[in-house]
């Protein structure tokens, strides 16, 4: 029980907290903060933990958004069946592509996944604009049904919607860093020869990695499309293609909370800066490469030894030589 | 359905757009192969040579005189970014060069915006006049695109090969620390690579200036087809670049004489194809690891 809670009292903390917020902060942008923290867990988790880099997240976050689009304007009503639906394109199509990618060298892998993201920008905007409608986008805000326990058609539901999702996630993300397989996944970045020479498949371990960290893009792809209540093809925009890979490294490149740090960091700067001086991009290059120059630790990535330094120097004596072994 | 009229121009068409991403192409190549780094930020010095023709050709009315300075500010701007910011990651893996130069390609974008406005601009096209080949009626400004990438890539071959700096950037392609141990200035030599690049990028830019309209998201859009070439190329690799900057120019052009939307989307199959048989492309070496 008590390790159990030695377990989850991380997550949970980080998620009242952000629960909490809700008090002082508006609700769309804690709901803009939650889902893209979710679109860049995934990110995070292939640049921290495998060390592929993606630029071809977009690409991913509209196959979810789509997804749950199409059902929800020519299907369906019920939300919870298009985020579903959604997912599970995010599932197919990666598991498509994976096979297809994860075999690439990490530059070749990068360039590819941006190449992709251009496709389905051209797929959605053009060759598919009977169906998609093109740069219109599709609205579908009206058709979304009411449901019965969690109404997310209302934002303030779908802020506890979108807490419960991110707090899963999460949970799945730390239990992944904690079992053997995210030690697998650390040893095919660090040293793929002596991975293999354990027995492993340094393929199969990438490939799963891969479908992972992509389903939850879609994922969170599915929750946009609800949330926004349209997608247009703009979702996989090149120009947003920078995004996750900017947020994973201002958060803290593969340490659980950064991307959730990150998100809020990123979506605060952006409300901020574009009522300021309105030009965005400028400002975002340029503390990229400020990042990347001064050390690519990032905020969570600052913070946390500071924060665990803290709570050593309170906690008691045995506690800190138990957590040391941890550590060491 | 397709006569051979139509024929034609396509592969005119396809030659003249194959050359502009030769031109861009073979910067990051060169890049890759001596400094092993991926520099997206090419395409920001691509926007640079276009929005440079732009205004001088609307200052001076000289198109010509435009390019030459786009090629020039693109260069500097290339010289700029490459003393400030990329000493402290050569040292770095590579996945460090693409999200740091993708930073200046973003933060590039950006300053463009602030100079120039989001609104696309009409560059005209420095002549209008047509030549007659095989009974088609083709602009001779295409033609004119296809003879100065062809002289370029005659231009870095004899660079490459018959000038000490040229033999000592492609051995420094083979084994930079040999090249270090000759006692060769490898700093000042990445430097003068990169110039190289960025003003080739430069160059292109200007060239396809009148083609398209200049507006600040150009980099972006050519920046898939771009990487296509090199990837379906080869990485590090000249003569793989040449061969599929023509291949994707083909598939481009003459893809959309047959269905439109395809355009976009057969220079991808294609790399899918050529990366499942070799998935280091078409002319780019596994020993390239480092």
């Amino acid at each position: 029980m008590l390790k159990a809670l030695r377990w989850w009292w991380g997550i949970l903390l980080a998620f009242s907290l952000v629960g909490v917020s809700v008090l002082f902060l508006p609700l769309p942008f804690l709901n803009e903060v939650l889902i893209f923290s979710i679109y860049t867990i995934g990110c995070s988790f292939l640049l921290g933990r495998v060390g592929f880099i993606s630029f071809g997240q977009p690409a991913y976050l509209a196959v979810g958004a789509y997804g749950t689009a199409f059902y929800l304007f020519y299907f369906g009503t019920n939300p919870y069946v298009g985020i579903l639906l959604g997912v599970l394109s995010g599932l197919v199509v990666s598991g498509i592509v994976g096979p297809l990618f994860v075999r690439l060298r990490s530059d070749y892998f990068a360039l590819v996944n941006l190449a992709l993201a251009v496709i389905v920008y051209y797929l959605m905007q053009k060759v598919l604009a009977d169906i998609t409608k093109g740069d219109n986008g599709l609205w579908f805000l009206t058709n979304i049904a009411s449901t019965p326990v969690l109404d997310i058609s209302r934002p303030g539901q779908f802020f506890i919607f979108a807490l419960l999702v991110a707090l899963a996630v999460w949970a799945f993300y730390k239990y992944l860093d904690d079992s053997i397989y995210g030690a697998c996944c650390l040893a095919t970045k660090i040293n793929e020869d002596k991975l293999r020479f354990l027995g492993y498949s340094n393929y199969s371990v990438r490939l799963l990695a891969f479908v992972i960290a992509n389903t939850t893009t879609a994922l969170a792809g599915a929750m946009y499309a609800v949330y926004l209540g349209f997608v247009s093809p703009e979702v996989t925009s090149p120009a947003r293609a920078a995004d996750p890979v900017v947020v994973t490294i201002l958060g803290g490149t593969g340490t659980l909370y950064g991307p959730l740090v990150g998100a809020l960091a990123y979506t605060g700067m952006k409300d901020v800066i574009s009522k300021l001086i309105g030009n965005w991009e400028l400002f975002i290059g340029f503390l990229l490469v400020f990042i990347m120059l001064a050390g690519e630790k990032g905020i969570w990535g600052t913070l946390q030894p500071a924060l665990e330094r803290l709570f050593w120097r309170k906690g008691s004596a045995t506690g800190t030589t138990e957590r040391r072994e941890v550590r060491a | 359905m397709m006569d051979a009229q139509l024929l034609a121009s396509g592969v005119i068409f396809g030659l003249s757009i194959g050359s502009i991403f030769f031109l861009m192409a073979i910067g990051l190549s060169l890049c890759f192969g001596l400094m092993r780094i991926i520099s997206l930020d090419q395409l920001l010095y691509y926007s640079i040579g276009a929005y440079i023709t732009y205004s001088v050709s609307l200052a001076t009315g000289s198109i010509w005189l435009g390019m030459l300075g786009g090629v020039f500010v693109a260069g500097i701007a290339s010289m700029a970014v490459e003393r400030f910011v990329f000493p402290r990651i050569y040292e770095r893996e590579i996945t460090f060069s693409m999200i740091t130069s993708f930073g200046i390609l973003i933060g590039g974008i950006g300053i463009i915006k602030y100079f120039w406005g989001v609104v696309p601009r009409p560059v005209p096209v420095p002549t209008l006049a047509q030549i007659d080949i095989l009974g088609t009626e083709v602009p001779i400004y295409r033609l004119i695109v296809i003879v100065v990438a062809a002289l370029v890539y005659i231009g870095i071959w004899l660079f490459l090969n018959r000038t000490i700096i040229g033999k000592a950037i492609r051995a420094g392609i083979e084994d930079v620390e040999h090249v270090e141990g000759l006692g060769i200035n490898v700093s000042r030599l990445f430097t003068i690579t990169f110039i190289i690049a960025g003003s080739l990028s430069g160059l292109a830019g200007g060239l396809h200036a009148p083609l398209i309209m200049v507006d600040p998201q150009m980099g972006l859009e050519v920046l898939a087809f771009v990487f296509m070439v090199v990837i379906i190329g080869g990485l590090g690799s000249i003569k793989g670049t040449l061969v599929s900057a023509f291949i994707v120019g083909q598939v481009v052009s003459l893809g959309s004489l047959v269905y439109a939307p395809l355009a976009q989307m057969a220079p991808f199959a294609i790399m899918l194809l050529i990366l499942l048989v070799k998935p280091t492309g078409l002319y780019g070496s596994a020993l390239l690891k480092r």
